[in-house]
Parts: structure tokens; sequence; C-alpha cells
């Protein structure tokens, strides 16, 4: 359960991170426009942030979660 | 099942708030109230106060020193999760009295460098809130930024927190005003072999995944300058490399030093032996060697196949308007190498002669970043501006000294709340 735990959070930080670099900031290539100026979601950078903090945070939870009380 | 270990009193001082400690506190603290003073009237009154101007028409610096010592503390910062990662993969057992007082340098050099931006931004508030909601990911400033104080300063936390948890355990059973601060940090950690084989693993991996975070970090940082096409003195290849080894010697020089206060105050001879700070001075020396093959490498490229531009900013360096700060900076670099050759020669170490070469290599530290930030805004321009001047106001200074006391109030606090070294393992008894 805690191996899967953490290997999920560090899973969907780097997804978190992935998405909002390719598909939610703004837009890759030469700009030829001004929606390459802006993203294409506000707060996409902050998405960005979190994915990364997501993954550190998998060690703590990985450590932190209590052990299952034995029969 | 609890710790088996039991502690009779808090090791290394802990809780006990000397004469001595509150006197340095007062003048540290009396500092930071002088630096915050700077920062209001700058605040109010706008970056006027300072002495950064427009780039061209202004014939100005826009930065200046808040981002040399931006730099310098993200430099700083090397040391510690350095020094952590290295001590598990390569199971440097002869480092780790080091470890916890590198890791908590990182950390603290990291929020500095963090609080350091906020006077170069002249509205902060503004400038933080845009940047998360509209920033570029794929921008250097921003990678500085998210692998920076997102990845880095986020991964040294975990790290350092984790890390603690046995020793906060341990603290935890002694009744003392610091009990509730230890229990709380060690959030339940009972020393079980299951735990310490928990901790292992997550450590491995954490330093695994610190290590490429590291070097990442401080080239990004490296290519906010290294990118800008437009900018001599900045434009090169050469920038990233030389950010992560610049790094590496002023975070390892201002660690020996740290080290040596440490081992006298708190009475460490038996932790930090002169095997220690052989150790860094030997890595530091590495370190000194690679960036001056670098520096050799950069001048001789722009003083032989430079265009004009270039060679007219590398001779201001040299020669005109700024090679005062560059030769005491060359110079300490090079004090600083003939310190360690001399001890490794002759293999007799010297703490002194370390601390003194560990601080000369910082002064080498924050000059060259000096000179990297100024003089390509100054004399660097392409486009037919005329030579810009900068020169630093008290407001700057006095910001900088305060964030310098703030710095090593944060150490000195915590020194005296939590063991800086990790306390030895003592078989089935009290310690």
């Amino acid at each position: 359960m805690r191996t899967v735990l953490a290997i999920l959070m560090v899973l969907c930080g780097f997804a978190l991170q992935a998405v909002s670099y390719f598909f939610l900031a703004a837009p890759l290539g030469i700009p030829s426009g001004p929606e390459y100026s802006n993203p294409r979601l506000p707060l996409a950078p902050l998405l960005f942030i979190l994915g990364v903090m997501l993954v550190f945070l998998a060690a703590v939870v990985y450590e932190l979660l209590p052990e299952r009380e034995q029969a | 099942m609890a710790v088996q270990e039991r502690l009779e009193r808090l090791p290394y001082g802990l809780g006990r708030f000397t004469p001595a400690w509150y006197a340095l506190a007062g003048v540290l603290l009396a500092l930071v109230a002088l630096g915050a003073y700077a920062y209001l009237r700058q605040l109010i009154e706008g970056l006027i106060v300072t002495g950064l101007r427009d780039l061209g028409t202004m014939r100005g610096a826009a930065w200046g020193l808040y981002i040399t010592f931006d730099i310098y503390f993200v430099g700083v910062s090397f040391a510690g999760i350095t020094m952590a990662a290295l001590i598990r993969l390569l199971n440097l057992e002869a480092l780790k009295p080091v470890s916890r007082m590198a890791e908590l340098l990182t950390i603290i050099a990291l929020l500095l460098a963090g609080l350091v931006i906020l006077p170069d931004l002249g509205q902060p508030l503004r400038g933080i809130v845009n940047l998360f909601v509209y920033a570029r990911p794929q921008s250097p400033f921003f990678g500085t930024f998210t692998l920076v104080i997102a990845g880095y300063l986020f991964a040294s936390l975990v790290y350092f927190y984790l890390d603690g948890r046995r020793d906060a355990a341990l603290c935890a059973q002694v009744p003392s005003r610091l009990q509730g601060f230890h229990r709380l940090w060690a959030a339940g950690y009972r020393d079980t072999p299951a735990e310490r084989q928990r901790h292992a693993r997550t450590s491995f991996w954490l330093a695994i995944a610190i290590v490429p975070l590291l070097v990442t970090a401080h080239s990004t940082l490296g290519f906010v300058f290294g990118l800008q096409v437009g900018r001599p003195g900045w434009f090169s290849a050469l920038q990233a490399p030389g950010f992560v080894v610049m790094a590496g010697v002023s975070g390892i020089g201002l660690l020996l030093v740290v080290a040596a206060i440490l081992r006298r105050v708190l009475r460490l001879q038996e932790e930090l032996t002169p095997a220690v700070f052989a150790w860094l001075g030997r890595l530091l020396l590495l370190l000194i060697v690679i960036y001056l093959y670098f520096t050799a490498v950069e001048l001789l490229t722009s003083l032989y196949a430079g265009h004009h531009h270039e060679v007219a900013l590398t001779r201001a360096l040299l020669v005109g308007e700024y090679s005062a700060l560059y030769w005491v900076s060359m110079g300490s670099l090079v004090l600083a190498l003939l310190l360690l050759v001399g001890q490794v020669a002759l293999r007799a170490y010297s703490i002194p002669l370390l601390v003194l070469s560990g601080l000369l290599v910082n002064v080498a530290a924050i000059g060259k970043r000096y000179l990297i930030v100024v003089p390509s805004q100054t004399h660097g321009a392409l486009l037919p501006y005329g030579v810009g001047w900068y020169a630093p106001t008290w407001v700057e200074y006095s910001i900088i000294l305060g964030l310098f006391a703030l710095g090593t109030f944060l150490y000195a606090l915590f020194v005296k709340v939590f063991p800086i070294v990790e306390v030895p393992a003592v078989q089935g008894g009290k310690r």
C-alpha cells in the first residue's frame, strides 16, 4: 500500500509536470502571435511547480504512513 | 517498540541559550532590522534609491548586487545537498559528520536566494503573482525558480526532515522546553528495523533524484546568462558548467568555514576530525582546478577570436574599470589553490589554512559573480550607447548585510534547538 501510494504520487507529479509544460503553458514554437505569450490555462506554471513538489512529497508519505496494525 | 537508545540530556548544548548567544543574536537581529528598514525605503521610494538604472539610454545596469548575491546564495547551496547525496550514494562515511550542517547551509542559502530576488523586483507582489499565473515553464528564468526553489529547496527540506527524524525521536525522550518540537519532528518514529530500512531506501532514491536536479538547477541559472545572444560576456556554452563548478567551490568553501566554527563552539573535535576537513579540502582543490581551466579557456577564446565587443569587455575586466575586482578575485582563487596544493603535496592538513582557503574562495566567488552580472550590462552593449556604470548604494549594501545576518541568525538558532551532528548510536544503553 505504502509503495503503491508513493509510486502513484511520483507518477502523478511527473504527469502534472508534462501536461502543464506541453499542453497548458504557452505553446512551444516560433512566436507568430499573441497566443504564444500567454499560457493556454492561467496558473499552468503553478501546476508545474506542484508537480515537482508532489514527486518529492512521495518520500515523506512513504516514510510517514503509519504501519498497519498486526492482527 | 520504542526507540532503543536513550539520551540522559540533550546533546551539543541544545536548549542552553548562553549570554554570548543572546549577544550574537542581538547584533544579527539589529542588522536584519537595518536591512528591513532599507528595503522599506526602497519599497516606498522605488528603485531610484538603489544604483540600478536601465540599460542603453540610461547607461546603467538593471541587475546589480541583488542578482550577484542571488547567484552567490544559490551557489553556496550546492554544498549541502551534494554532500548528503554523495555520502549516501558513494558511501562516504568519513564525511557523515558534516552532512547535516551542510544540508542546513543549503536550505538557508536557498531561502536567502529566494528573498534577495524580492528587492530586485520593483513591485514584488506583482512579480510573485504573475509568475504563478503567466510564466512560461520553458524559460530559463522560470526554470531557475522551479528547479531551485520548488525542486531544489523542497527536495532539500524533505531530505533534511526525514534524515533528522531519528535524532528528533531520541531528543523527544528528554524532558525539556523543546520536547514538543522534537516530538513533532519525529512524527512517531520509533527506530524499528523496518523504519530504518525504509529510510535507507527513501534517502537512496532521493539522492538519486537530487543529483541530476542539482546539476540541472545550477546549469539553468547559467543558461539565464549563457543563452543571451546579444550580450557579450554572457553568451557562452561554458556559462552552465562554469556555474555548476563555481557553485561547488563557494559551497564547499563556506562549509569548511561553518564546520570549523561549529567544531570550536560546540567542541566537536571527536566528530569533526582533521580527516573530514582534509576530504573537503581535496574536493575544493579539484573544483578550483576545473574552474581555473574554464576561466583560461574562456579568456583565450574571447581574446583570440572574439568579436570586438567581446574583446572590449574582456579588456575592461583585465586592465580597465573592473580590473581591481577581477585580479582580487583571481588572486584569492589562486592563493586558495596554492594553500590547498601545498597541504595535499605535504599530506599535512591544517584546519586554519583550510578555513582560510574557504574564505578566500568565497571572496573570489562573490567577486566573480559580480563580474559576470555587471560588466556585460555596462560595457557589453551591441548598440552604440557608450559605456555605462553602476555603483551600489547604502540601501543595496544594507539589504545584503541584513540577509547575511538573517541567515546566520537562523543557523545559530537551529544549532540550539536540534543536533547539528547526527547523535552517535549507543548499543543498548544510555548516552
